[in-house]
């Protein structure tokens, strides 16, 4: 098990083995997507499990990478809920992207946590996702943002606290440093 | 946890499973793009009969579609009233504080509401008459174009394979690692938010190991067989355009022509 090497330096060539990582930790985020937790008035998703693996694990540029297949690879499964849309894509590649540039290669960090929950947040599911509301149904952007506000101002935090634990566990499986 | 459905695939025999999956790939997202050039009555009429025709060829029961909009049907309805009482302009029905109805705002909510469900039963038609894997395969031919771009698309398409072959047998693994867990006292549905995000580390940790090795002996398997990277292999798999692929398009040149002559400009 030892030698699947991921340094900063292998961030745009991947190995064979880590190609084929790479497609099962998709896999694993298309199922966890599947599940959600908490009471019904606060679903929270745990997709976003498979984002912070994603960016922890294969960095921005693999992690973005996955994270647009992912939405591809669960649209073919699943059906896109939302309809076959790029946008949707692009925010499933941001995602990652962002837990990419703040956990890869990086140690642990509260204050890291907190800020990339933020931004995907921010940028996520309160930008990009309301924009694709308001460009694909005609939603007005206003309304849409009234819809997801309420919902973005809980979740987050528990979105934190179980990112703290992931990271937590999956940093003590050192297979692949 | 509940039950989950791997693959939304019926099988069935009618015309629009004979079409191409690439066919069926761009129709869908074609209907997407033109969706926006509906702005009146008629132009959505129009919309709503070709939705339900292309519903209606695939012979399939419309329980199966009304499943795939249930779960989405209170978000859709919610997004419609919210969209309702917070739009102004033309004549003014009702007004408290900073709700309103009003004509534009009731057109507007039953113009979003028909939106989303053909957007949705369009989306439906695609997933329910084509194999995840013939899809998986039309996006691969659709991100083709990319690889001029430098995108390695070979390296893209063998994840995405992999990934698809994967979520069966992952979802099974999963399944399998909680009942053990559960068996030795995890409880996955109880407990307050710290409780529960530590539940999930008891199933990730396994699960990811689990991942590090499947990657590890299918590398060395793939490696085995000969496999030196995405460049210079020939194809098992390929996709053949068919004309019914012709015939959807055909639709399409005359839907797009209705819309163009009855929309408001």
């Amino acid at each position: 098990m030892k030698g699947i090497e991921m340094k900063t330096k292998n961030l745009v060539h991947l190995e064979l083995r880590d190609l084929i990582l790479l497609g099962i930790i998709i896999a694993m985020k298309v199922i966890l997507a599947q599940f959600s937790f908490g009471p019904a008035m606060v679903k929270v998703g745990l997709g976003f499990i498979g984002s912070v693996m994603l960016g922890y694990i294969f960095g921005p540029i693999w992690g973005s990478v996955g994270g647009g297949i992912s939405d591809l690879v669960s649209s073919a499964i699943f059906g896109n809920q939302g309809g076959f849309f790029i946008g949707f894509t692009l925010t499933a590649m941001v995602g990652p992207l962002i837990y990419g540039l703040f956990f890869y290669n990086k140690e642990v960090k509260i204050w890291r946590i907190i800020a990339a929950t933020i931004l995907v947040t921010v940028i996520v599911n309160i930008g990009m996702n309301t924009l694709w509301l308001h460009l694909l149904y005609g939603v007005d952007f206003k309304v849409a943002l009234i819809q997801r506000l309420p919902k973005e101002t809980i979740i987050p935090w528990i979105q934190m606290v179980i990112t703290y634990f992931v990271l937590q566990a999956i940093s003590r499986v050192k297979m692949y440093k | 946890m509940s039950k989950i459905l791997i693959g939304r695939y019926i099988p069935g025999d009618s015309l629009i499973y004979k079409m191409d999956p690439r066919g069926k790939l761009l129709a869908t997202i074609f209907f997407i793009l033109i969706i926006f050039l509906a702005n009146n009555w008629i132009t959505y009429g129009i919309l709503i009969i070709f939705s339900l025709a292309a519903v209606y060829a695939t012979k399939l029961r419309p329980k199966v579609f009304w499943d795939g909009i249930k779960p989405l049907i209170w978000l859709i309805f919610f997004t419609s009233l919210l969209q309702l009482f917070f739009t102004s302009g033309g004549t003014t029905y009702w007004k408290w504080s900073i709700f309103t109805i009003s004509s534009y705002g009731i057109t507007n909510a039953i113009y979003i509401f028909i939106r989303f469900t053909l957007i949705i039963l369009i989306s439906t038609v695609m997933t329910l008459t084509t194999m995840p894997l013939e899809i998986a395969n039309a996006m691969e031919w659709l991100l083709t174009p990319l690889k001029y771009l430098r995108v390695p698309v070979d390296k893209i398409a063998l994840v995405m394979s992999i990934a698809l072959r994967f979520v069966p047998t992952l979802f099974d693994e999963t399944v399998k690692i909680m009942n053990a867990q559960r068996s030795r006292g995890a409880d996955f549905n109880d407990g307050g938010l710290i409780k529960r995000a530590k539940a999930i580390a008891p199933l990730l940790v396994p699960l990811f190991i689990e991942s590090l090795e499947t990657a590890v002996e299918l590398s060395t398997a793939m490696e085995a067989r000969g496999y030196r990277g995405s460049e210079g292999r020939s194809r098992y798999r390929i996709l053949r355009w068919s004309k019914y692929d012709l015939i959807c398009l055909g639709y399409f040149v005359i839907l797009v022509g209705l819309l163009l002559v009855f929309r408001t400009r």
